[in-house]
């Protein structure tokens, strides 16, 4: 069957509602008779709780309720553990410390709720949580990852004997005897630090329990709807069936949207069962930077063993990752880190040692990227220090060291996120880069421009970077695909929808089994009513795993279609053909039905049918990778710093993908745009600053810098393909890659740009006055 | 975290030591004091108003006075909370006849502060704060010419500040520096605390 | 805070008689009194734009002024541009050019847009990079959404 749809520029199919402010999303929500919440937060980072009065709050008129951990009796209890520490690895040391839903006794990080005050608005909610009366005996935070494990830090935790959450070694080969062959061996200690999300829409909740149809129902800005109802429902005693979680349009996720649960969803789930009213529940901008996870700080002290040709003997990483006050997470984060160190190079010994550590700042779980950017952050500063101590090029050690195409699928030996070995699909890793150094004209900014600018007293420099990105990740995802009597095709998967898109993607795969215009697919994400079987949306795996279980679901139906059609049409399957929501004999196209009409016949009202038969023209499909699908890319970029002012512009950037089939490149375009841009955050704007006591000094976007259109440069995109054998589509996820190598590479061309002043820059995100303390000697080096 | 700094009063000692006694000349000096009440001999509770940009409200807090030496220093222990947050610290003043017949004060401290005024208003807690100092401690020093010229005889017209005229200052301050490195802040940070311990303080003991 | 004060707003053509607390924020009064929930809230304190609504045909962060202010003015929403059948121009080109993903961001860039594209119909990439710099998006990194400025341009001057 020739495809039609995979593959084109579709504009989306959603935009129109979004454009003109008839989509709906959470906050849109309006339920008569609908309470509103506002909780206490605890400004101590550490303290314990000695006493919390909230009898004032109760008498404000307008209050309905104000409940603490105590009115919680037995149904306080800790969030389950979302994630494991993959039961593939063996001598694992991990401490499962998960998030309350409210104080009981000790308070482990700012913004930790105390009490929540439940009104008849949001605005008496607020007013009351000033009623509240709370004493806190402050206890010494922790906050540095490394002081975290010196034997007298305090401890987040106090039963465990350390803040030592996780201790976990993975390896390849053996990296000591590599180490003593090698001719260079670079040691360095490098330094991530942690950003927020930021989406535009803070996260929210409305909850309404209707005791008399015995119906729990939950918006939420969730990523996977489907865990949350299932959840829910084991936590309250609830069947998955009263329980319905819409996770509706949703203002941006980028990860932290996914989160088994945050507080507020037990809390006001609880409430809700209470009270058998509606609660709504909307975080302000300042709760998000507390109240909602965060991701990247680690400290690593890398180690790369090289030949004096430039060949990677080894590599060892021994790393700190801060999991902040509980990990319910598990080790998603630091093992992504673990896994995209060795980057898409041929690493023949590895041995990577990582220490988790509880600290008294906000949780840690995954952030686009997720563990991603620091893995490829460390192997590629490496790779430049090397490159420079060889007097090497950096594309020319990259190249040598590329894993070339005939490996695949090539096994790298450690355990991954998804809790099996870390296998790379397919790739073409060396075309990628130079690609890129082609596009961006690498040997002639090199030769010729930029001793021509320097001469001219400018600091220009080039960076080009390489990178893979673990996508497409199971267990699994379902699908259902209907045809309507009307002859539009309805399609229902469970995760949920942030922006990438999907109404259109999808509806772009299932148009191309079923001939019928993607318009008239019409998708539902997100609505555990409409399907209940999936795990959510998350490691660039959307597109991979629930496009994948759509395109199994249309392949049937498309079955269906045929079989039906073909007794109808009185004619064999092999010589009909699907188009234009018809099927027709191939040579006789006056000869046709109608797919509409064929869900009719489908759907007998009446009279005898063979045995077996399944009414109507649908099925549902699943569809579960045997492991995760290996993206890869280059990006390049040339920027242009002024050594007084330390402001820097981005003056061309290139990025080079290769996800393998591409669904509609107008909206991986936009991901990769998008993925940028968060990168150029994470690289010179972005930094959630923390003092030595644990307080966030920039909960605002006053002074967290989130980077407007005057930051972010045109993106020059070319797309490469690599199909992935392990799903019919051969596509592997995108989402995440866009941000994936900015840092190593802003990293590159800064210290390019800045040649004179022999810079090595060790840490990310920096910043204008970081940077002008690096020129001025005031910073490692 | 450390803090450390310095001024010079046109004035003595022994008449610098009594003006930081004063509960009257003090609260003038620092408008924004609702109460003061002593809870015993040395400790003070009382309330503030304090606005910093965006966070306003009122701070209730707690001085301890501790090793008293006369008139040469003091350790004031503070902590204070309310809407906007909270802070906590500890300093130590000292004042230090000159030759010149001045009074050099130095104060070295260590301050936490948490909470809202501290995430949200953190740009402008370091021009507000060392708008507050600079202002604090002259009105200190205005009040001590005129003790000293009353003190030989002379007349001089002092009129200490009023919240409105303090607030335009510090709103002037603001607008004239928004650029300076943190630890700036955290030393003036802690000497508003000190100076809003000292007006408790005299306060009470007044 | 109890006392209420009477205001007649038009909102989108449409006056509206209301009797709220001083407090109400306008965006607060916009979604939730009128329902009118195409204005998006993201930081209530002024930084990100998307509640930008037009007061009197100016672009204003309706999370920064109250409803009361509103009193006697003329305030336009997203709701007023076009509807999903009938796109204003500027809602097609962000259509065509993919200028959005999440859309939380989206109608507040439409309201700055549309007074900049009256007074400057033919702006250059720079000129839109900074009409737009007063507005945060987390998805596009904005290239797609400066495309689609100049194609609305384009669109509006035809």
């Amino acid at each position: 069957m020739a495809q039609k749809y995979v593959g084109q520029r579709l504009t989306r199919t959603e935009d129109p509602r979004l454009l003109t402010g008839q989509a709906m999303f959470v906050d849109d929500v309006q339920i008569p008779g609908m309470l509103h919440a506002a909780f206490l937060r605890s400004e101590y980072t550490h303290a314990r709780l000695k006493r919390i009065d909230v009898s004032a709050a109760r008498n404000r008129p307008g209050v309905v309720a104000v409940y603490t951990a105590a009115d919680m009796g037995d149904t306080w209890r800790p969030g389950p553990p979302l994630v494991s520490p993959p039961p593939t690895i063996k001598d694992i040391v991990f401490h499962s410390r998960t998030q309350v839903p409210l104080v009981k006794d000790k308070v482990r990080l700012a913004g930790e709720p105390l009490a929540v005050v439940i009104a008849e608005s949001r605005y008496i909610a607020e007013d009351a949580l000033d009623d509240i009366v709370v004493e806190l005996d402050p206890l010494e935070a922790v906050v540095d990852l490394e002081k975290a494990l010196e034997p007298d830090a305090p401890r987040v935790h106090d039963d465990l004997d350390s803040n030592l959450a996780c201790h976990l070694i993975q390896k390849k080969g053996d990296y000591a005897a590599a180490r003593e062959k090698a001719d260079l061996v670079i040691k360095r200690r490098i330094v991530i630090d942690r950003g927020t999300a930021a989406a535009m829409e803070n996260r929210g909740i409305v909850v309404y329990w209707d005791a008399k149809s015995q119906q729990l129902t939950v918006w939420d800005t969730t990523q996977a709807p489907i865990p949350i109802r299932n959840g829910l429902a084991g936590m309250f005693g609830l069947s998955p069936s009263q329980v319905r979680v819409i996770a509706p349009f949703v203002g941006g996720g980028f990860g932290p949207k996914i989160m088994m649960f945050y507080p507020e969803e037990m809390v006001l789930t609880w409430a809700t069962l209470q009270l058998g009213r509606p609660i709504k529940w909307i975080e302000d901008r300042r709760e998000n930077f507390y109240a909602t996870n965060q991701e990247r700080g680690q400290v690593h002290y890398a180690e790369l063993a090289l030949t004096r040709d430039g060949h990677i003997l080894g590599l060892r990483d021994d790393f700190i990752h801060d999991t902040g006050a509980y990990d319910p997470y598990g080790l998603t984060v630091p093992i992504n880190t673990q896994c995209h160190a060795m980057g898409p190079y041929r690493i023949p010994n590895y041995y990577s040692d990582l220490k988790v550590v509880f600290t008294n700042r906000p949780i840690v779980s995954p952030l686009r990227g997720a563990g991603r950017p620091q893995g490829v952050y460390v192997i590629e500063r490496l790779l430049d220090i090397a490159a420079k101590e060889l007097g090497m090029d950096p594309v020319e050690i990259r190249k040598r060291n590329l894993l070339p195409p005939d490996v695949f699928p090539y096994d790298n030996q450690i355990i991954d996120q998804a809790f099996v070995p870390l296998v790379y699909d397919s790739g073409n890793y060396l075309p990628i880069l130079e690609k890129a150094a082609e596009m961006i004209g690498y040997e002639k900014f090199v030769k010729e421009e930029q001793p021509r600018l320097r001469a001219e007293g400018r600091h220009v420099g080039i960076g080009i970077v390489c990178f893979i990105e673990t996508t497409g990740i199971g267990p699994y995802e379902g699908a259902r695909v209907t045809v309507e009597p009307s002859g539009k095709i309805s399609v229902a998967t469970g995760v949920g929808t942030q922006g990438q898109g999907h109404f259109t993607s999808f509806a772009q795969i299932a148009a191309d089994q079923l001939g019928v215009n993607p318009r008239d697919v019409n998708v539902v994400t997100g609505d555990t009513s409409q399907f209940h079987w999936g795990t959510g949306t998350f490691a660039s795996r959307g597109a991979v795993v629930a496009g994948n279980a759509i395109h199994a679901a249309a392949s049937t139906v498309r079955a269906k279609v045929l079989k039906l059609a073909s007794k109808v049409l009185e004619t064999p399957e092999e010589e009909l053909e699907l188009a234009d929501g018809m099927v027709r004999v191939a040579d006789i196209p006056e000869k046709c039905i109608s797919l509409g009409e064929l869900a009719v016949l489908a759907n007998p009202l009446r009279g005898a049918v063979e045995p077996g038969t399944e009414p109507g023209l649908e099925a549902t499909a699943y569809f579960g990778p045997k492991y995760g699908a290996t993206a890869s890319g280059a990006h390049a970029m040339i920027l242009e710093v002024d050594p007084e002012t330390m402001m820097v512009e981005i003056k061309r950037y290139i990025l080079v993908e290769d996800c393998g089939t591409v669904i509609n490149p107008l909206i991986v375009e936009g991901q990769l745009h998008g993925g940028v841009a968060l990168g150029i955050a994470n690289s010179y704007y972005e930094q959630l600053m923390y003092d030595e006591n644990g307080q966030l000094l920039n909960a605002s976007f006053a002074d967290y810098l989130v980077p407007t259109a005057s930051e972010v440069p045109r993106v020059e995109i070319t797309h490469l393909e690599t199909r992935s054998p392990l799903n019919p589509l051969g596509n592997k996820g995108v989402g995440e890659g866009g941000c994936i190598p900015v840092p190593c590479l802003f990293a590159q061309a800064l210290e390019d740009a800045l040649a004179d002043y022999g810079i090595e820059i060790l840490e990310t995100p920096l910043s204008p006055n970081k940077l002008f303390d690096l020129l001025s000697g005031k910073r490692n080096k | 975290m450390k803090v450390e700094g310095e001024y010079i009063f046109n004035g003595p000692r022994a008449e610098v030591w009594d003006l930081v006694r004063d509960p009257e000349v003090l609260a003038t000096a620092l408008p924004g004091t609702k109460s003061l009440n002593q809870i015993s001999a040395n400790q003070y509770e009382g309330e503030m108003n304090v606005r910093v940009g965006p966070v306003a409200g009122v701070f209730a807090g707690r001085v301890v006075v501790s090793d008293e030496v006369c008139p040469e220093s003091y350790t004031l222990t503070v902590e204070g909370k309310g809407a906007p947050g909270f802070a906590k610290g500890t300093g130590r003043v000292h004042l230090i006849a000159q030759d010149d017949g001045t009074t050099l004060m130095k104060y070295e401290g260590e301050v936490q502060i948490g909470g809202k005024i501290a995430s949200v208003g953190q740009r402008l807690l370091d021009t507000v704060s060392k708008s507050m100092i600079r202002q604090g401690l002259e009105a200190l020093n205005k009040a001590l010419e005129a003790r000293v010229a009353r003190s030989k005889g002379q007349e001089v017209e002092c009129q200490p500040p009023s919240e409105a005229e303090f607030a335009a200052a510090v709103a002037k301050d603001m607008a004239g520096q928004l650029l300076s490195s943190s630890w700036v802040l955290w030393i003036a940070l802690a000497v508003v605390v000190i100076i809003v311990a000292a007006i408790w303080l005299s306060r009470g003991g007044g | 805070m109890n006392d209420l004060f009477a205001v007649s707003v038009t909102v989108n053509g449409t006056r509206y008689e209301r009797t709220v607390e001083p407090r109400l924020l306008l965006s607060d009064f916009l979604r939730h009194e009128l329902g009118l929930t195409g204005t998006h809230v993201g930081c209530e304190h002024g930084v990100c734009g998307a509640c930008t609504v037009l007061f009197d045909g100016e672009p204003v962060r309706s999370c920064l002024m109250f409803a009361v202010q509103a009193n006697g003015h003329e305030i336009t929403t997203v709701e007023a541009l076009g509807t999903p059948e009938n796109l204003h121009p500027l809602q097609e080109a962000f259509w065509e050019a993919h200028a959005v993903q999440c859309g939380f961001c989206t109608p507040g860039f439409l309201m700055s847009l549309v007074p900049f594209l009256e007074e400057n119909p033919n702006p250059t990439e720079e000129e839109i990079r900074e009409a737009i710099s007063g507005n945060l998006c987390r998805c596009t990194g904005y290239q797609h959404i400066v495309d689609a400025v100049k194609l609305a341009a384009e669109k509006l001057r035809k």
